[in-house]
């Protein structure tokens, strides 16, 4: 399909959409930020407009039958060319509307988590800048532009999970966080570059098209690879997966919205971009799927032992993400992109609806809580409930749906193998979100909480009443909404996607469906056995193993293993290594050679002693080795 | 023959005169100084933002060119004229320079003589920026290194005697390996002609070329930072003030890079293939040996060193690669980290006059003490590790596409490289700005606004490049192509 320019209209609904943020940011970083409220109105003036300007252009183009493109040059030297514009298809559309509206909600929301810090201007200027970034990656029409707006993102997660740079560990998470990523953009870069000298066209409609009868096999499997490192560190896939648990030092509304929702995805959203691409090559598409379902796995283990609320939906995001990329990796576009939609919607839901308890608590830790009395909270504990169930895939939620398309698309394969390891993956998750579930919703005795969450210190209790209480209770019950209704959306949204051609008739697989429906009624029915059901001991079956729980509860050890490198590799080999070189050696020698000269100047200096007779000795003594020379000679 | 007013003498003159003038001043009279100083750096500035603007790129090649006869039995002209390599150094320098002037504002010890040498040490630099004639290319780049020594021994810190006595022999033997390289070429184009581009025009034999890019190369690379020649840099930066590590990390280390591509590879075109990779090596473990080291440091002044011995390394490898992109990105590298060095020198330099101290671990907890001079420095920061809309990111990114497709493993460990920089970046972010808030200089105070002036030029320059590339990319890639034409 050719693309087409866009009209007017599009143009400038496109370009609000990118620009605004960006204003946003320059505005409340730079000007605005002593005035707080002033500056929460600009940041939300300018994440509304782009919310409405998205709904706008996919409603308007619900029957597109070719792309938009729009770009410029933004660079252009030595045969490399970078554009800057906007390319607008099914794809970009609906993560366009799902980034914006999930911004939006959480800088309402923010309006009340966020009362009374300190740094609150500074905190919706970093929200716009991700909300720039974001959606500029989103539309991107090359994948240059691409990967520098997936760089920007990276910065914005940076700032945001360090928010509170004064705690030690929010500003370690930070670091780690954007040191890791970087690790997999490495690839990335390597791949654009790739791509770059041997097709010399980095536009994604022409990587879509060309790049698989252009290419040797070869060089496609190891480009798409390449670019896949990036989707591992951005997406958090094993074995970069350590950085998005520690992120959730974060503001939680930051967690929602980045660590869930959409900057996460965007690794997701990388490769269904270039899908076709990747397609070309099934190599890479295996190696997708592997990635995928270690990742699922590995990190749906954490998550049973985890205590801190945000831990387990941060795992579970993560087993989410390997969950779309298995389907990506099976084949199925439409199977990933709508699991990352429905996603969005129901894990941006459980940050936000987590985010009140801690904000009313002063606690992560969801068994605290419970003992504080959470199920006091009817709004956030009913909409917790809601999406917790479309997480783990209870019908009629979105989740259901989503989970099953993907299920669906891994049934296809021809190994069996994938498709089990999913449904025990499906099962997994169902265990540790009711576990939670369960365990907030069991009335206990009350007692008060102790002050270590993240909000500990910032007088959670005082001051705030129902205007604080609905303004963050709002957004959960338009995100609850979404978790509802995204589950019928499901067809439309198919055809959508496939540019409104009719659909191939995929096989329909009655078993599969109850099959996972038992598999997610086992793992909730264990959790109730554990935890729900009355004078339950409140311990999982895992306490009773405790090298698995080890195992679980230090992440597989990934984390040792890093730190290891990190300290007698990188710190304890390279750089002392370096700098003794550096020292002794290069600076060494040259410290050297000035003595040595110093030392011949002295030597000789020793011939100018200034006393008669020793110059006349030497003299005698030169004169006669001369003579012997031209005797003998 | 450009006929109109003579720019580019003016732009030499500016500060030669007001150097003259403040040499002239009474001995007490400080505010005179400053201001004439001032004066002449405002001048100078708007003068190369003029020129910048002016310079017609569609023409390209040399222009407001100024050409005279100097000596004529030896062949020296005083020719002058920008393109598009050099036209972005000028332009840093009057940056850097006006910058500098007002960083120092607050100097109390002997004003006179700081900002008099300093003046000296500018027309230098413009000096080798503007000649196109090798004999007052030299005279002047051996002016520009000349008042190191005595700005660094008088108002530096921290091993100052050593540090100045290290940097200005290094830098004599550098020029001691060009000028000899400069009269071999001389006697050897057979013109006996100091003109850069008669010389250039008329070529020289092969072997010349072959045996003058080596004097070249590391005559001039010694100043470029180049490794393993480059520990005269860190110990100089750590000792200089403030002033003097920002011109001298921001414009004085592109004085080397600058020369390897206006003398070197303009006159030996075909000498420095066979030298390239030797070149691309070196540079390549600059990079990530730059890093590597800058890991382990614990002065904040030594950080910036190595890491911009691990940013010229980049520069360097643009230019080995000896292909438009590279060549080009080299250029941009030169601007971009002369201007992020030198915010970085800028706001550390507040740092120290708040604190008395540069150590990392004594300092902490400083973005709660002094937000606006963290803000500079982290936006300093975040441009040195290649965050994308800064101005640098262009530059490595020419570079690293050139350099992967004329050494794909050099490459590759180059972009390693970045990795590890982004480590010690942030790493040095953290333990200085991150934190609670540190109580012992509660009372050290943050920028006043007029202090914030220059750190907001250099912070506005680094993102108006960094958000419009084209704003330089298109005035470099002229001035670049001509000499991509000569290597084939």
């Amino acid at each position: 399909m050719d693309p087409v320019a866009p009209n007017g209209n599009e143009l400038l609904l496109a370009l609000l959409a990118m620009g605004l943020p960006l204003l946003s940011f320059f505005l409340v970083f730079f000007v605005t930020r002593p005035w707080v409220n002033l500056s929460c109105a600009v940041s939300l003036v300018c994440s509304g407009l782009p919310l409405s300007a998205a709904v706008w252009l996919l409603a308007g183009h619900w029957r597109m039958e070719a792309p938009i493109l729009w770009q410029l040059t933004w660079m252009e030297g030595g045969g490399a060319l970078v554009t800057f514009g906007f390319l607008l298809d099914p794809l970009s559309l609906l993560m366009l509307v799902i980034v914006t509206a999930v911004s939006f909600l959480v800088q309402v929301y923010s309006l009340g988590y966020m009362a009374g810090d300190p740094g609150k201007a500074k905190y919706y200027a970093f929200l716009s800048l991700f909300a720039w970034s974001m959606i500029s990656l989103v539309l991107a029409s090359g994948l240059m532009q691409l990967y520098i707006f997936w760089e920007l993102v990276g910065l914005s997660s940076y700032l945001l999970i360090g928010f509170w740079h004064h705690k030690f560990s929010a500003s370690q998470a930070g670091k780690k966080a954007f040191v890791m990523t970087r690790l997999g953009d490495l690839g990335f870069f390597l791949g654009i570059i790739v791509l770059l000298l041997n097709l010399g066209d980095l536009s994604i409609l022409g990587l879509n098209q060309q790049a698989a009868a252009r290419l040797t096999p070869g060089l496609l499997t190891a480009s798409a690879l390449l670019i896949f490192c990036g989707v591992v560190g951005k997406s958090a896939q094993f074995p970069l997966l350590t950085w998005l648990p520690d992120a959730m030092e974060g503001p939680t509304p930051v967690s929602a919205l980045l660590h869930s929702a959409t900057m996460v995805a965007a690794g997701v959203y990388l490769v269904s971009r270039l899908f076709p691409f990747y397609q070309g090559s099934p190599q890479a598409l295996g190696w997708v799927l592997v990635i995928g379902t270690v990742t699922m796995l590995l990190s749906s283990t954490m998550a049973m032992v985890a205590e801190d609320i945000k831990q387990v939906w941060a795992y579970s995001t993560v087993s989410q993400l390997g969950f779309m990329l298995m389907g990506l990796g099976a084949g199925g576009y439409f199977a990933g992109v709508y699991h990352l939609a429905t996603h969005a919607a129901f894990k941006a839901l459980l940050f936000l609806c987590s985010g009140v308890f801690i904000h009313q608590y002063a606690t992560n830790d969801f068994f605290a809580m419970a003992r504080a009395g959470a199920r006091g909270l009817k709004v956030p504990m009913l909409t917790l409930t809601l999406a917790g169930a479309a997480l783990s895939g209870v019908w009629p939620l979105a989740g259901f749906f989503s989970k099953e398309t993907v299920l669906a698309a891994l049934a296809e394969l021809p190994n069996p193998a994938w498709l089990w390891l999913g449904i025990l993956g499906a099962g997994l998750t169902a265990y540790y979100t009711f576990r939670l579930l369960f365990v907030m919703w069991r009335p206990r005795r009350l007692e008060p909480p102790p002050e270590h969450g993240e909000r500990a210190g910032h007088g959670a209790h005082e001051g705030h009443g129902a205007a604080v209480y609905w303004v963050m209770a709002a957004p959960l019950l338009v995100l609850a909404a979404l978790t509802v209704l995204l589950g019928a959306a499901g067809p439309a949204l198919q055809s959508f996607l496939a540019w409104g051609r009719p659909l191939p008739a995929g096989a329909h697989h009655t078993w599969l469906v109850w099959a996972s429906v038992l598999v997610v009624a086992t793992g909730a029915g264990l959790a109730w056995l554990e935890f729900g059901r009355a004078g339950a001991a409140q311990q999982g079956f895992l306490s009773r193993m405790p090298g698995l729980w080890n195992l679980f509860a230090n992440r597989w050890y990934l984390d040792w293993l890093y730190r290891w490198l990190l300290d007698h590799v990188v710190y304890g080999l390279f750089s002392r290594l370096f700098t003794l070189n550096d020292r002794r050696v290069v600076d060494g020698g040259i410290d050297g050679f000035c003595r040595a000269t110093l030392g011949a100047g002295w030597l000789f200096s020793l011939l100018q002693s200034g006393l008669l007779q020793y110059n006349l000795f030497t003299m005698v003594l030169v004169m006669a080795l001369v003579g012997l020379y031209f005797l003998l000679v | 023959m450009n006929a109109g007013f003579p720019y580019l003498s003016a732009i030499l003159l500016a500060p030669a005169l007001g150097m003259l003038v403040i040499l002239l001043l009474p001995h007490g009279n400080q505010r005179a100084v400053r201001w004439v100083s001032l004066v002449s750096a405002v001048i100078c500035l708007a003068l190369s933002v003029y020129l910048y603007a002016a310079y017609d790129r569609a023409a390209a090649g040399l222009q407001f060119v100024e050409r005279a006869s100097w000596v004529p039995s030896l062949g020296i002209f005083y020719y002058l004229a920008v393109d598009g390599i050099n036209l972005p150094m000028v332009l840093l320098t009057s940056i850097v320079f006006f910058t500098g002037v007002w960083t120092m504002w607050d100097l109390q010890h002997r004003v006179k003589e700081f900002f008099a040498l300093m003046l000296l040490m500018v027309v230098g630099v413009y000096g080798v920026f503007l000649s196109l004639d090798l004999f007052f290319l030299f005279v002047w780049y051996d002016v520009s290194l000349f008042p190191m020594y005595p700005l660094i021994a008088i108002w530096g810190s921290t091993r100052k005697e050593y540090g100045a006595l290290k940097l200005t022999l290094y830098l004599l033997a550098g020029s001691a390996l060009v000028l000899p390289g400069i009269l071999y070429v001389y006697f050897q184009s057979g013109l006996f002609t100091f003109d850069l581009v008669q010389i250039a025009q008329a070529g020289l034999p092969v072997e010349a070329q072959y045996l003058g890019f080596f004097l070249f190369l590391f005559g001039f690379g010694v100043l470029a930072g180049l490794w393993p020649f480059h520990t005269w840099s860190p110990v100089g930066h750590v000792a200089a003030p403030t002033a003097v590590s920002m011109i001298h990390a921001g414009v004085l280390m592109k004085l080397g890079a600058y020369g390897v591509l206006r003398v070197g590879m303009f006159l030996c075109p075909q000498g420095l293939g066979d030298w390239s990779p030797l070149f691309a090596l070196l540079a390549t473990v600059g990079i990530v040996y730059g890093a590597f080291v800058g890991l382990a440091q614990t002065d904040l002044k030594y950080v910036i060193g190595y890491s911009s011995v691990s940013h010229m390394g980049l520069v360097s490898l643009g230019l080995a690669t000896m292909s438009q992109g590279g060549l080009s990105g080299a250029v941009f590298q030169m601007f971009a980290h002369g201007i992020m060095t030198a915010l970085f020198f800028s706001s550390v330099g507040h740092i120290y006059d708040r604190t008395h101290t540069k150590l990392i671990p004594e300092l902490g907890g400083m973005a709660k003490v002094m937000p606006r001079a963290s803000f500079f420095f982290i936006l300093a920061a975040l441009a040195g590790i290649g965050v994308p809309c800064l101005a640098s990111f262009w530059a490595e990114l020419l570079v690293f596409i050139a350099g992967y497709r004329a050494y794909p493993v050099l490459g590759v460990c180059a972009v390693l490289g970045l990795v590890v920089s982004a480590l010690f970046m942030l790493r040095v972010v953290q333990k200085t700005f991150y934190g609670v808030k540190n109580e012992r200089f509660a009372q050290a105070g943050d920028m006043t606004m007029v202090m914030i002036v220059p750190r907001a030029l250099l912070a506005g320059t680094i993102l108006l490049f960094g958000l419009l590339p084209r704003l330089a990319l298109d005035l470099i890639n002229t001035g670049v192509a001509p000499l991509v034409g000569m290597f084939k």
